[in-house]
Formats: structure tokens, sequence, C-alpha cells
């Protein structure tokens, strides 16, 4: 039994209380038993003393009234009143004997002793006892406990009446062992008689006891030898503890006889033992029914207890499976019952929080957390059967517009059907989860990278058809990226990173399903460490324009300039805008390098126009600077400054920087355009802007995408189509229609049948640093004649 | 007791002449109380006084001795007569005179003569509780106390030495010396201390004190 149980406790508990109280009980009944015992017992020798001395005197008594009888006797008379010594003696040892008299003494009225017939030598001289004759004189009789020659004697002394008194008969009854033991017949009690011996030693004249407790009885008569008066006290004889009395007899001579009375304490305690003893038996018996009863008690309590601690560890440990099973109908039955209620209960709440911690509230899918999970678990198995896992990240194109036009209970609604499209074109063991916003993750079973292919294709299809949601249809396009374990990443996280990458790459180059490229994670990590660098570059010189020069097709010559921004880069090298100018965006320096660039472009334009070849200079704007609304302030300050016309300079912006937040871009575009300032829509086509939103623009000219020139060669009639729609969209809105991309003499020929007013590409020229640009102005057949003048521009 | 000074008086009170004269004396108890049966006896100084030959009776009726004391002269025979119906043993012990009555009815044939001076206790060994005195004394001068303990006795004038004896006391008074004249009256006084009891009376026994208390048949 382990001592911190709560059955323990209680057990021990109930022993000490049980031991404690018998422990009590039998200590006050044995000391109780003791005291009333001590009490019993000097009572008892107070009664025996009494009896003693009534014994004595009765016998006393009867003695002198047979020695009455004896003195009246008249031969005896005769005898003693004759004189003659020896007749005498006769006659006194033949009526003793008849009275079984073991001494007799005659003594005469004078007090001095004529006849003895114990010892000779007593005759002529006074009579031992004087006092027993002076009582005897005054009852007629008298009777005292004596020792004489050593021995315990109940002398008895009458007068001899001839008819007168003529002497004293006095007679020796010897108190031996049958007086005591009738005495301890009656009583039970010890008795033994001391007296002082010669020596002035006490000294035992008879007992009771076993000879060998007469040492100690004479040590301890002793020591009470001045006080011996009636002492009651506790005697060791041998060892052995005796209630004695001590009570000094009256003698006739003074002489000190006591009698000893005594009862031992262990015969008086014997019967008070087996009390005792059965009083224990029954303690114990009680004690042991009191102990089972207890652990029957406790271990009712404790069993359904301990099945409920076993239970609530089962809990702890997230096993809510089993109910406990206490069949009792009071507090632990209840308890039991609460318990499995809160079990239950737990359980459902702990259902409910994993699924929400782990699915997504929308769709009902996991989230990203379970994802990851289930990834790094599909990882784990593959591992260990070395296959490979596959991972598809997908996300909505244009998801954003359409929560925009059509509300965010559209978006959702979109979003929930599209994960039920994904279920349901995937395999059960496969999983679709959502992973935040339009995110969705697939992780499948792939070998091969062309099964995983084949998967995003079939979600691909899966979404092809249009979403009809209430009044609405809409079409979804999806950008994927594939990444397989262990061919792309050894864990999941990398394995969700450069899947990541590989959809980012499938929305950049638009071609809604990429498999993940050996090499672009460390470009991804490129970008993290060019992020803080590109900060410094302004500060280290590192940035360098260039310019593209842009002809006009109508008159052959250069019109203007389009100036790109390098970054030589210490480590990587010369790198193009496309790698750093996101990360401009996104790390804020954006705006930095816009004004970086406005200010380089137009104090070079200034030059040129100092140089006599002067060509109108065109400098991108970043989508976020369309929210800098000190930016008009600032270009008008630069202008000024380099004495520059705002017609001289042209800044391009793309259609979806506009679509962020038209009605902001639309008042920065109408400042900008109020001081001059010509503007331009660059990758035209790319965007979705929808016509409408296209002519508030206040706008000058349209450049359309490279993406569809370059291929107007090829036999993709579409992207002809395309350009001329532009083309002739442009010039119906009153604007210059540019075509970038321009790399061939025959894409130029196309371009100038379909009307476009101005062209931009390798084919013209490639972009240039300032000096080569110098070069290319006076050296190239698109050169402009010097005279031309900078304050009309180039129309 | 000393009886050489009786008998020296009893021989005075003889040789003495027929002149009167008397002493008057008072016997009490140390409390003051008259004594009876009191002996009064003056034994004559310088002078012997013969034996006399007179007689005398001390009579036994109901289980008694009558008298109790009996005063006579040295030489007086008494008579034992039994008055009552039932048998007695007389007996002394007294070495005055040891003698013993078989149990006898009526009056014996010959009283017994008490010729020695001294006091002579009877008793009847059949009732214990039977006490007589028979003082035998050396003197012709004597009384007897009655009730009031005061007797006068008779003799001629003279020196005396007069003495008391009483069955009862404890030790005998000492003589008091006394010289009378022709019709004088000395008195003398004398206290007498009681013995124990116990030394002067048998105890009744328990049986004895049921027949009294019954009875008997006889008072």
């Amino acid at each position: 039994m382990d001592g911190r149980s709560f059955q323990a406790k209680l057990v021990y508990l109930l022993i000490g209380v049980l031991v404690l109280l018998q422990t009590v009980t039998l200590a006050a009944i044995h000391f109780a038993g003791l005291r009333s015992l001590h009490r019993n017992l000097v009572e008892e020798l107070r009664v025996g003393s009494r009896v003693f001395e009534q014994q004595l005197a009765h016998r006393g008594r009867q003695l002198s009234e047979s020695l009455g009888v004896l003195a009246g006797d008249f031969g005896f008379r005769t005898a003693v009143a004759s004189g003659d010594r020896p007749t005498v003696v006769d006659v006194l040892s033949n009526h003793g004997r008849r009275i079984k008299a073991s001494a007799a003494f005659l003594v005469g009225l004078d007090g001095i002793v004529t006849a003895d017939t114990l010892k000779i030598t007593r005759m002529g001289k006074p009579f031992p006892f004087p006092a027993l004759i002076r009582q005897a004189e005054e009852a007629g009789e008298a009777s005292s406990i004596v020792s004489l020659d050593g021995r315990p004697y109940q002398l008895v002394i009458v007068p001899i009446l001839a008819p007168r008194a003529i002497a004293w008969v006095c007679m020796g009854f010897e108190i031996d062992e049958g007086v005591l033991r009738d005495f301890q017949r009656v009583t039970a009690l010890d008795l033994s008689l001391s007296t002082v011996g010669a020596d002035g030693r006490p000294q035992i004249l008879f007992s009771t006891l076993h000879s060998n407790l007469h040492g100690d009885l004479v040590r301890h008569v002793a020591a009470r030898r001045d006080n011996p008066s009636g002492v009651e006290a506790t005697l060791k004889l041998a060892g052995a503890p005796y209630e004695t009395k001590i009570e000094p007899l009256r003698t006739a001579d003074g002489s000190r006889v006591v009698a000893l009375l005594q009862r031992s304490l262990e015969d008086a305690r014997r019967s008070s033992r087996a009390l005792e003893l059965q009083i224990v038996v029954f303690s114990t018996f009680a004690l042991v029914l009191a102990i089972l009863a207890t652990m029957y008690f406790a271990r009712g309590v404790i069993r359904p207890l301990q099945r409920l601690a076993e239970n609530a560890q089962k809990i702890e440990l997230g096993d809510y499976s089993t109910a406990v099973d206490v069949a009792q109908d009071d507090e632990i039955g209840r308890l039991a019952t609460a318990f499995n209620r809160m079990r239950t209960g737990i359980a459902e709440r702990e259902e409910k929080i994993i699924h929400q911690a782990t699915h997504d509230g929308l769709t009902g899918l996991p989230n990203r957390t379970l994802f990851l999970d289930r990834l790094e678990h599909a990882i784990a198995a593959a591992r260990r059967s070395g296959e490979s896992v596959g991972m598809i990240m997908m996300d909505l194109d244009r998801f954003k517009e359409i929560n925009d036009t059509l509300g965010h209970h559209f978006g959702d609604q979109l979003l929930n059907e599209i994960g039920r499209r994904l279920t349901l074109s995937l395999r059960e063991s496969d999983t679709v989860a959502r992973l935040g916003g339009d995110e969705f993750g697939v992780n499948f079973n792939a070998q091969q990278p062309s099964q995983a292919m084949e998967v995003a294709r079939r979600i691909s299809s899966s979404l092809e058809a249009p979403f009809v949601l209430g009044a609405v249809s809409v079409d979804v396009d999806a950008s994927m990226g594939i990444a397989i374990y262990p061919l792309h990443a050894d864990d999941a996280g990398a394995l969700m990173k450069r899947a990541d990458i590989a959809m980012y790459d499938a929305k950049k180059n638009h071609t809604a399903i990429a498999l993940y490229e050996a090499g672009r994670d460390e470009h991804s990590l490129r970008r993290l460490s060019l992020l803080s660098e590109l900060r410094q570059a302004v500060q280290r010189d590192e940035l360098e324009l260039y310019y593209q020069p842009n002809i006009n097709i109508h008159t052959g010559r250069a019109a203007y300039a389009e100036a790109l921004v390098r970054w030589n880069h210490p480590a990587h090298g010369l790198m193009l805008p496309d790698e750093f100018i996101p990360l401009a965006e996104q790390s804020g320096s954006i705006g930095a390098l816009t004004k970086w660039v406005l200010r380089n472009a137009i104090y070079e334009c200034a030059e040129w126009a100092a140089r006599g070849a002067p060509l109108i200079v065109a400098v991108n704007l970043s989508p976020l600077d369309l929210f800098d609304s000190e930016l008009p302030t600032y270009i008008s300050g630069l202008l000024a400054e380099a004495a520059m016309p705002a017609s001289w300079l042209v800044l391009e912006i793309t259609e979806t920087a506009i679509m962020r937040d038209p009605a902001y871009a639309l008042k920065i575009l109408r400042d900008l355009k109020s001081r001059g300032i010509r503007l331009s829509i660059d990758d035209f086509g790319t965007g979705y802007s929808s016509l409408a939103h296209l002519k508030r623009l206040p706008v000058d000219e349209l450049k359309i995408d490279k993406s569809f020139v370059m291929n107007l060669t090829s036999q993709s009639t579409d992207d002809a189509v395309i350009v001329r729609s532009t083309i002739e969209l442009g010039h119906n809105m009153g604007l210059t229609v540019i075509a970038e991309g321009v790399e061939t003499v025959e894409s130029l020929e196309i371009l100038t049948r379909l009307g476009c007013d101005m062209a931009q590409g390798y084919y013209m020229s490639p972009p240039l640093p300032a000096g080569d640009l110098q070069r290319w102005m006076t050296e190239s057949r698109w050169a402009v004649p010097a005279k031309t003048t900078l304050k009309e521009g180039n129309e | 007791m000393d009886f050489r000074h009786l008998i020296a008086a009893a021989l005075c009170a003889c040789a003495a002449a027929a002149s009167a004269a008397t002493i008057v004396v008072d016997v009490r108890d140390p409390q003051g109380a008259p004594l009876a049966d009191a002996v009064v006896y003056a034994a004559p100084e310088g002078r012997e006084v013969g034996a006399a030959s007179k007689s005398a009776v001390m009579d036994q009726k109901n289980k008694t001795f009558i008298p109790r004391v009996l005063p006579v002269q040295v030489g007086t025979s008494v008579k034992f007569p039994n008055s009552d119906d039932i048998q007695h043993q007389v007996y002394s012990f007294s070495p005055a005179k040891t003698f013993q009555l078989p149990l006898y009815k009526g009056t014996p044939a010959n009283p017994i003569v008490f010729n020695a001076a001294g006091v002579v206790t009877l008793g009847c060994n059949i009732h214990d509780t039977m006490n007589g005195y028979i003082v035998v004394l050396d003197t012709p001068y004597f009384e007897k106390t009655e009730a009031s303990g005061r007797v006068e006795v008779r003799l001629q004038p003279g020196k005396y030495s007069v003495r008391v004896w009483h069955p009862d006391m404890k030790q005998e008074p000492p003589p008091q010396m006394v010289t009378v004249g022709e019709g004088e009256r000395p008195e003398i006084a004398f206290s007498v201390t009681a013995a124990p009891k116990a030394l002067t009376t048998a105890p009744l026994n328990k049986l004895e004190e049921k027949f009294k208390k019954y009875g008997n048949g006889r008072p």
C-alpha cells in the first residue's frame, strides 16, 4: 500500500485513532483497576488485621474460659494450695495438657513465678509480664500475645480462687501454623509475626510466607522499627510487590510483636490481568475489524477515484475515447457522471478547436498549418518509402479585381466554389488546402514532374468552366507552381517556398503552370540581399541610366529616348530593372529611385538640347509613384531647375498601376497633365483596364506591349489583330500609338503599314549608355538633324 | 497480716482486769463510704492474752456463709450447719486452718476448733461464689462493723495496737497505737482500700447467671 495514497492515509488515521483510544481506555482501566485493587487490598488488609485481632481475642477468651474452668478444679486448687513445688509443676503440666497449653506458669500474688513448665530458671523470679497480671486484676482474666523464648505465644492468666485468690495461673498457647493457616484460609492474606530479638534486630517468629522471603521481610521491618504503628505500604519481597500492613500487637510486656499482613500484588492482579487480557483481545479484534471495514470502504471510494484518475491521465494525453464506468449512486457516482460529461465536452470542443485551427473557416479546407503538417507527414513517409511528393501552389489571377468589383461576398463564394472544384478534381488521398487569400495548396503523390504537370493541368481544366454565382458568371485564371520532393526540396517548408517561387514564375510569365527550376530559389535569396543593398546603391553611384531611342515612324527620325535604369552591382554585375524595381517597390525605396531617375533623365535631356541634338526623354513611373502627391510639384521643380519645357518629358505609367487606385491615380495624372507633362500608358494590353476607364485617362500615348509586337511576324494572327485593334483604338481616342519590342525590319514595316505612330526596339537600338546614345544620335539612320529646335518637340 | 501482733494483743486482753474503757473506730473506704463487715480489733501492748474456749456458728443459707465474716478468738470452736436443702462441701486452704468438710447436709457432728490466729477463707467446692471468712484473733477485744462502719470496742484501760481487717481490702492499713484511760472513748478512723474484686470473688459463670436469673426455684 502506497503510503501517500488516500486509502493508506485513511487506514493509518483510523488505526492511529483506534489504537490511541484503546490505549487510553486500556490505560484508564489498568490504572483505575490498579487504584481500586490497591484500595481493595488496603481494605482487605485492614479487615484482615481486625479479623486477626478478633481471632486472637476470641481465642484468648476461649482459652481464658478454659483456663478459668481449669483453675476452678478442686484437685488443681488443692494441689496448688499444697505449696509443694514438684506437685504444683506436675499439676500445671497435667492440667495444661487438658487444654492443650504449651506452657504453664504459677505466679504468686506477689508476682513471683513459683512454677514454670518451660524453664526452671524462671522460678523464684518476677513474672516477666506484670502488665498481664494488672490486667487480670481488673478483669478477672487477661490474655496477650507475647514473645516467649523467641516464639509467639498467646498467654492467658486467671487467678486461682480458693475461693479468694491465692495465686495466678498463666498458660501459654503458641501461635502456631494452625492458627495462621486458619487465618489465611479466612482472609487469603499472608501473615507474619515478628519481634525484636535479643540482639535488638527484628526476627520473624512465624510466617505463612516462604522462608526465602523472610530476609527481605526482616529488612523492611527493621527499616520501620521506629514507627511501625499501622504502616500500610507496598514492600518488595524477592522483587515481587506485596501490599503490607504492619500491625503491632498489644502485648502484656510491651515487647514489640508485630503482625505483618500481606497480600501479593501479583496474585491480586492476576484476576484484573485476565480482564485486561480479555479487553486487549477484544480491542485487537475490533481494531482488525475496523481496519478491514475501512479498507473495504476506502477501496469503494478509491477504486472509482483511481479509475477517474487514470481516465483523467488519458484525457491529459488526449485520449477521450474511454468513459469511466462507476455504477454508484453516490457522490462518487455523480462525480463520474460529471466527469464523463466533461470528457465528451472537452473532446467536442477540442475537436472543434483543432478543426478551427487546422481548417479554413470559409471553404472548410485544411489551412496552411494543417497543409504543412500533412506535407511533412507525406514527405516523412516518402522518405522512408523512397517515393516522391508533389505539391502545387496556386494563386488566382485578378482575384483582387473580382473582389473589388463584385464584392467580398462574391469573392468568398468564388473561393468556396474553387475549393470544391479543386477537391473534386483530385484524388481523395490528395490534400487541397486554402493557404490564405486566394492562395491554394495541393499535396499529392507524384513520381515524375510529368505526373505533377498532369495534376496541375487537371486542376487547370477544372477551373476552365465559368463560375456562375447568382446572376454573375466569371472566368477565373490561376497560376500554379509545382515543386516535387525530393527533386526540388528536402523538407516541407522548402518545398512550399519553391512551389511558391514556381507559381510567381508562372504568373510572371503568364504560363499558368510552372515547374520549379533549380536555382530559382538562389535567385530569390539574392533578391533579399539586394533589397538592403539597393538602398545604398544611389549613394554609391552604382545606378546608371540607359536610354533606348524611339523613332517616329512617320518622319523616320528619333522622337525620344526612354530612360532605363541599370544597376552596376559590385558582385552581380549589370542588373536589369525587372530584377530590382520590384525590390525597390517592396522596400519602399522606389520613390527615391524614381526621383533619382527623373533628375538624371531631365538633366541629360537638357544636356542633349544644349548639344544641339534635342530628344524628348521618357521616364517610367512605378505604380507606387502615383500615390505620391508631392511628385508633380517635384517634377515641376526639376524642369524649372534644368530650364526644360515640360513637354519634353514623357512619363510612362502601366495599366495596372492606374488600376490599383484609379481615382487617386487619375488625380495625380491630371495634376501632371496640367503641368504640361506628357503621359503614356506603358505595356498596354497586359492589363485589364476597361476602355471606359481608359477614355477618362488624361494620357497622350499608348505603348503596345512588346509581347504582342514580338510575335507580329510569326503566324500568330491573334497578336497582329490585337496590335491593329490597339492602334486603331488609340487613334480613335486621339492618342499617339507606340509599339515596343520592334526587333526586325519586318515588324517595323507591318507597324508602318498598320499606321502605328512610333516604334521602339532592338531593331532601332538597344538601351544605350548616355555616351553611346550621343553617338547613335549622330550616326544612325534615324538621327535627328541638328537644326531641329528644342521648343517644338519632335511633332 | 501480722499474726504475731494479733496473738500478742489477744494475750494482753485476757490478762486485763474488769475495769472498763471504749475505743470508737470508724472504718470507711477512701471515698468516705462506711464499710460493713470490717473486723476491728485491739491487741494490748505488753501483756499476753490467753486462748478462749468459746464456740461460734458459721451457717450456710441460700448458698451464702452467714455471717460472711466471723471474728473469733483463738481456741474458738465453730460449727458449720447447713441450712440449705442442698449439700455443701466447705473447705479452707488457709494456713491458719486447712480443712475440708465433705458434702453434707444438716450440722456436722464435730465443730472445728480454730486454735491458730489468722484469716481462714472458707469456700464451697460446689458453689464457687460462696465466700466466708473466719478471722481468728489473739485478742478478745474485737468488733465487726455494721452498715454504719462505726463500732465501739470495749476493753480495759491500757495501751493498744488497733487494727482493722476487711475481706475486700487490698492491704491492711497500718495499726494505730492508742492508750486508753478509764472511761475514756478515743476515736480512731481507718480508711480501707478495696482489693480488685477479681481476687476476692469468683465470677459467676454463665450457667450460674442463668440460674440466678430464673431463681432456680428459690430466692
